[in-house]
């Protein structure tokens, strides 16, 4: 299928998505978050993506939603089909590990968009916030739930309650971002990280990332027994044979994702 | 005039203004306190005047040394000061109130005074500011909350320190653990919170107090169900005259005059 506002590219194991409406920031609108929506689907169901990576085309990672068209939406067009929610559950529901390569400004549905990402890298000239008060708005693409859960309920307060955007050296010092890196220097920074995912047990890592997520809305006790059935099921696969033979031969592993 | 023995409640220019006032006992929380906090929490919510309030301490040693000791053990039995605990929940009050709460910390903050903090959305401190959960070293645990609060509010790898060690912490620790948004020269204090006061009255009152519900309430929530609700408030501060505006301003690439005050 044919992508315009999306731009979809797969290398080997890796899949890069960029947002690909550089003259309005890439902004989300409807076409967009489909058109995400749907390569998140290919992505599923492609053998062998081990990892993938989103990023903005141009100067922006994404700027927001489409307000014009936020405008426009009824109620119930909004509750069935909010773009900056739809994109960013989009994103969710990938099993394989996903990088956030934030290129600039990562605002209101771009931060969304980004915390449903695993791992977030920021190149030095990023803006990250919540506008969304300073419209009259709120975050409506997930930002209230996931990012209290990323960098707590306090920080998470301040950035959607002052409704002020950060740079990128401060979104590190709050854990909002793991790295940040010269412009120039993110693609390369994003690939080197996915090379190293993809050189894990693809099944394993899938599985850490579910634990992980799951065992959060869970009990801790609920979330023990997720992760101990989970490391079960991993002992019958060949990948946990063959990284073990490796260890013990000094080797590095070679994982089949099987 | 203020109605208050130990607390001074004012109005200013769409700021509530809470100063906890027993300078001489540190700002210690004892019952009437309690109470008047009590009394005087939810005409932030009731006053259409009030758009967000300001809580600090009186006096130069501190914000509040926690509960009163000299009050400790004056509870006529056990069973009575859990169900008073409950019929006057103090702290869930706090919690509950709508509209944002800043705090403004000097000196000391320990025990139901870092609480209380805690029970606020966003902590400004002075550099003089120290910070401690001292209840395990005399046989307690915190009771104002906090060992719910603040693994909420920062990462609980930096939480649990704090609360099982009972030690101060001062205010570069706790601007680098995120208990704390801004450390700031004691003499700037107030104006600091004033400045942030006045960022968040810029935006749409509407939609900073559903903010504030979504980021509460899903907290609590699986995450599933926190979209969903997120999902619906976004629906219906879309409704609001204040987002038409503020879309409106933003298309026209001007400031929003958002009308809504309460």
């Amino acid at each position: 299928m044919p992508y315009t506002s999306v731009k979809f590219e797969r290398r080997e194991q890796l899949v890069w998505l960029a947002l690909n409406r550089p003259s309005v920031g890439n902004t989300i609108n409807l076409q967009l978050a489909n058109e995400l929506s749907d390569a998140c689907r290919e992505i599923s169901q492609a053998d062998g993506v081990r990892a993938v990576i989103i990023t903005g085309a141009g100067e922006s990672f994404c700027s927001g939603a489409d307000l014009n068209e936020l405008a426009s939406l009824t109620t119930n067009e909004l509750i069935q089909a909010n773009p900056a929610s739809l994109a960013s559950r989009a994103v969710a529901s990938l099993n394989c590990p996903v990088i956030a390569a934030i290129n600039g400004d990562a605002l209101g549905a771009g931060l969304e968009l980004a915390l449903s990402c695993d791992i977030r890298i920021a190149s030095e000239n990023a803006r990250l916030g919540f506008p969304e008060t300073s419209y009259g708005l709120i975050p409506g693409g997930g930002g209230t739930q996931r990012l209290p859960r990323i960098v707590g309920k306090g920080k998470a307060t301040e950035l959607i309650l002052i409704a002020e955007p950060i740079d990128a050296g401060e979104a590190h010092r709050i854990g909002l971002v793991t790295k940040v890196v010269p412009k120039e220097k993110l693609v390369e920074e994003a690939e080197e990280i996915a090379k190293r995912l993809i050189s894990r047990a693809p099944i394993a890592v899938r599985y850490a990332k579910e634990a992980v997520n799951k065992g959060m809305d869970m009990t801790l006790e609920q979330g023990l027994r997720l992760e101990a059935d989970l490391s079960f099921l991993l002992q019958t696969t060949e990948d946990r044979a063959e990284g073990i033979k490796a260890f013990l031969e000094k080797r590095t592993a070679y994982f089949e994702g099987e | 005039m203020n109605a208050f023995e130990t607390i001074i409640y004012e109005k200013r220019d769409g700021i509530a203004y809470i100063t906890l006032n027993r300078p001489k006992a540190l700002n210690a929380v004892n019952i009437k306190m309690r109470d008047e906090l009590y009394q005087v929490l939810p005409a932030i919510d009731d006053d259409p005047e009030v758009m967000l309030a300001i809580l600090k301490g009186a006096g130069d040693r501190g914000f509040s040394a926690g509960a009163d000791v000299t009050e400790f053990g004056t509870v006529p039995s056990q069973a009575i000061g859990r169900q008073v605990r409950w019929e006057r929940d103090l702290w869930g009050q706090f919690l509950s109130v709508s509209k944002p709460l800043i705090v403004a910390i000097h000196g000391f903050a320990l025990g139901a005074g870092v609480e209380m903090s805690m029970c606020c959305d966003i902590r400004i401190a002075a550099e003089d500011a120290r910070f401690g959960l001292p209840e395990v070293g005399i046989g307690m645990v915190p009771t104002a909350g906090g060992s719910q609060t603040m693994p909420r509010l920062v990462p609980l790898g930096m939480a649990l320190a704090p609360i099982l060690t009972g030690e101060i912490i001062n205010a570069a620790e706790a601007l680098r653990i995120g208990l704390v948004h801004q450390v700031v020269p004691k003499a700037d204090l107030i104006s600091t919170a004033e400045n942030v006061a006045h960022k968040i009255m810029s935006r749409g009152q509407i939609a900073v107090r559903y903010a504030k519900e979504a980021i509460r309430r899903g907290l609590d929530l699986p995450l599933e169900q926190g979209l969903d609700m997120e999902s619906k408030l976004i629906a219906r501060v879309l409704t609001t005259e204040d987002a038409k505006e503020g879309i409106a301003a933003y298309r026209e690439g001007r400031r929003p005059r958002f009308t809504f005050t309460n």
